[in-house]
């Protein structure tokens, strides 16, 4: 018996995120719905303000990824006002993000995804966590953790003049430019996070690759996905977390489209469900096909895998070498293991210190000519980055006053949105059989697939008490007839 | 030398009801401005491992922060302290290690941090904080001058209290039960913070 279940999408669980898994007669998983929170209004809050604040409001819309969301605006303001920046305003800009992506990708692997393998994926929740990977790795480890964290943000501070919230980007440029004295400072700190990201990358090899049953899991287990991949390229086809084309490659490794960031309209579009405010992007040539993997998906995932997935090499040569190895390991490229998303996190930072390296010996980089002042309004801009979470798109336009008109923005989560719906209900199926009792072990195999999207549920991530929101209910009949849900108690 | 009360407002400024603790930081920031030994951060957006260099050092740290509750009345306050938040420590935040788990590795590693005794946590029933908005709810804003009233005068109470230095506390009141002018209301039976069925709610006036 076919049954519909309506879901209100206004219910909200203080910000849990919420599964709903609909069994069918016989008690095997039929649907599932991911339900979160979603921020709103923002189009509504900036228009009629001037187009040049907006690089400063949107670092309000995540406490997470300020500076992706700071980047991709200032990229969008630009061209607002005819586009034109400095290439040392671009080579800073680029700096920063490198060691914004240090910061942000160090904290994920080790508070988030090193407790799933250092720990151990069927441990204890109790110990699956920093507290209990610093217990097994050494207290020396998490104190590097603590520092590798501090200096990254540091570096940010140095370039930026803040490491949250930036005010720094401007129409044309940058406020600030490098003097020599904070070169100098910024240059051990470099060389300590190679070091410090040379060693995580040896973690990983020893804790996980040394353990089939880890490998197992990530290439094996119930969290693969047939779609398509999405990342930002340069000229040559390697990653580039700034600037540069959006390439889309499908499962198979072979270019779909590559486009600038102003074509972005043409190639992508956003289905709307009745049970989620969350729209879910997919590929506008292709049109909806629907939650469907394979030749005929019209959806895309876009994650560190993804990045690594379009991209035909990195950019410098250790991150190089990172990535042939993970891509032979995990059996050639593209990768459809989301799990090796942990992996990716690793090999991108690699290209992000030897960015910074590069940065740091660069001689124009001290320069003084770090913006130029626009001085005409052109009115629309698009500015894509590559947030840590997913490709990252503004776009505004403003009226000739420079008065902002519309906002449209894609964040990175919501690129992978239905991903994250599709591998949840995978998982349900694995855990959830006619005839078996399903236990709490649900929750831990539903966490670590979409922990490995590091997704951005609600940027309130201060919220009190600060815990994994996550609630499962499962309905068989139109009752509800179990509830897994993590708490406090 | 370690330094003594630090405020921290916690929230977003253009989320609308999420910027009452940022609202109230700055507010009784100012009216505590007679006290040279609190410092105020009135807008903290970070959380997890960040935090951590921002309650370094300090003895004793005030969180104004909102929160969400199960049924509960915009406006409504509650109180706890860190050591509500124990239980936590066991969970995954989204992105990063919780506020409670950062503190213990805080500890662990050695950082100079306050006990959980000496963190106080406000926290401010709300009504919308998913709307962009900078401007609170006119619940809320009805609300407003009397829980700030409130806040106001508990953490008055709260710098009278002495507060020992982190490592006798580390060493003898760290896992005391806490204790708040009127009993321990505040405080989950288990222990623990249970914001989501009201339990923590204080009852008014403190």
């Amino acid at each position: 018996m076919s049954r519909q279940i309506i879901i209100d999408p206004i219910t909200r669980l203080e910000g849990h995120g919420k599964i709903q898994i609909i069994l069918d007669d016989e008690g095997a998983v039929e649907d599932c719905y991911f339900q979160i929170p979603e921020l709103r209004g923002f189009e509504r809050f900036v228009e009629g303000r001037p187009i040049e604040e907006l690089p400063r409001i949107v670092t309000r819309i995540c406490g997470v990824c300020p500076a992706s969301h700071h980047l991709a605006s200032a990229k969008a303001v630009d061209g607002c006002f005819g586009g034109q920046i400095p290439p040392l305003a671009a080579k800073l800009r680029d700096m920063y993000y490198h060691a914004h992506y240090i910061h942000s990708h160090i904290a994920h692997f080790y508070a988030l995804a090193a407790p799933d393998f250092v720990v151990g994926p069927g441990a204890d929740p109790a110990q699956r966590n920093i507290l209990g990977v610093v217990a097994k790795v050494g207290r020396e480890i998490g104190e590097q953790v603590i520092t590798a964290r501090s200096q990254a943000q540091r570096i940010q501070t140095i370039i930026g003049g803040r490491s949250t919230h930036p005010v720094w980007c401007l129409p044309g440029g940058v406020s600030k430019g490098l003097t020599s004295d904070e070169l100098d400072e910024i240059k051990p700190m470099v060389a300590n996070l190679a070091g410090f990201v040379t060693f995580s990358l040896q973690l990983f090899r020893d804790v996980v690759l040394g353990n089939p049953e880890y490998v197992d899991l990530i290439l094996n287990g119930p969290y693969t996905l047939d779609l398509h991949n999405m990342g930002l390229v340069d000229e040559n086809n390697a990653p580039n977390f700034y600037d540069g084309l959006v390439r889309v490659v499908d499962f198979e490794g072979q270019e779909i489209c590559k486009y600038a960031p102003d074509e972005y309209a043409d190639h992508v579009a956003e289905h709307v469900e009745p049970w989620t405010y969350l729209k879910f992007p997919f590929l506008k040539q292709r049109g909806w096909q629907g939650f469907v993997e394979g030749p005929d998906t019209s959806l895309y995932t876009a994650t560190p895998l993804s990045r690594l997935n379009v991209a035909e090499r990195m950019a410098t040569p250790r991150a190089q070498e990172a990535y042939e190895e993970m891509f032979s390991t995990l059996g050639g490229r593209p990768c459809k293991a989301l799990l090796a998303s942990h992996w990716a996190r690793l090999v991108e930072m690699v290209q992000n210190y030897e960015m910074l390296q590069q940065y740091c010996d660069d001689p124009e980089i001290t320069g003084d000519q770090y913006r130029v002042v626009p001085d005409r309004i052109t009115g629309e801009g698009v500015g894509i980055v590559e947030a840590m979470r997913g490709t990252l798109t503004h776009h505004y336009t403003c009226d000739e006053n420079g008065l902002c008109t519309s906002a449209n923005l894609i964040v990175g989560t919501t690129n992978n949105n239905a991903a994250i719906h599709m591998v949840t209900k995978k998982v349900a199926a694995t855990m959830i059989k006619p005839g078996v009792e399903p236990d709490e072990g649900i929750l831990n195999l539903v966490e670590m697939a979409f922990r490995s999207f590091d997704p951005c549920f609600s940027c309130a991530t201060h919220s009190l008490p600060g815990r994994m929101p996550l609630k499962i209910d499962l309905i068989q009949g139109g009752e509800i007839v179990h509830t897994f849900q993590r708490d406090a108690s | 030398m370690a330094r003594h009360t630090l405020i921290l407002g916690m929230g977003n400024p253009i989320l609308t009801d999420d910027a009452v603790g940022v609202r109230l930081a700055d507010d009784i920031g100012t009216a505590l401005s007679d006290h040279p030994d609190v410092d105020v951060m009135a807008e903290c957006s970070v959380g997890g491992l960040n935090l951590l260099e921002h309650l370094e050092g300090y003895r004793r740290v005030v969180v104004m922060d909102a929160i969400h509750t199960e049924g509960g009345e915009p406006g409504s306050c509650y109180y706890f302290k860190a050591t509500s938040l124990r239980p936590t420590a066991n969970l995954n935040n989204i992105h990063d290690a919780n506020f409670a788990t950062a503190l213990a590795l805080g500890r662990k590693l050695g950082h100079d941090l306050p006990t959980d005794d000496q963190i106080h946590i406000f926290a401010v029933e709300v009504l919308d904080d998913l709307t962009f908005g900078s401007e609170l709810t006119p619940e809320l804003t009805q609300a407003y001058p009397g829980f700030r009233e409130l806040i106001l005068a508990g953490i008055r109470r709260i710098l009278t209290e002495p507060i020992l230095g982190n490592q006798e506390a580390a060493h003898g009141a760290h896992d005391r039960t806490e204790r708040w002018p009127h009993g321990d209301s505040s405080t989950h039976p288990r222990g623990g913070p249970r914001p989501v069925t009201g339990l923590l709610r204080q009852p008014r006036p403190w």
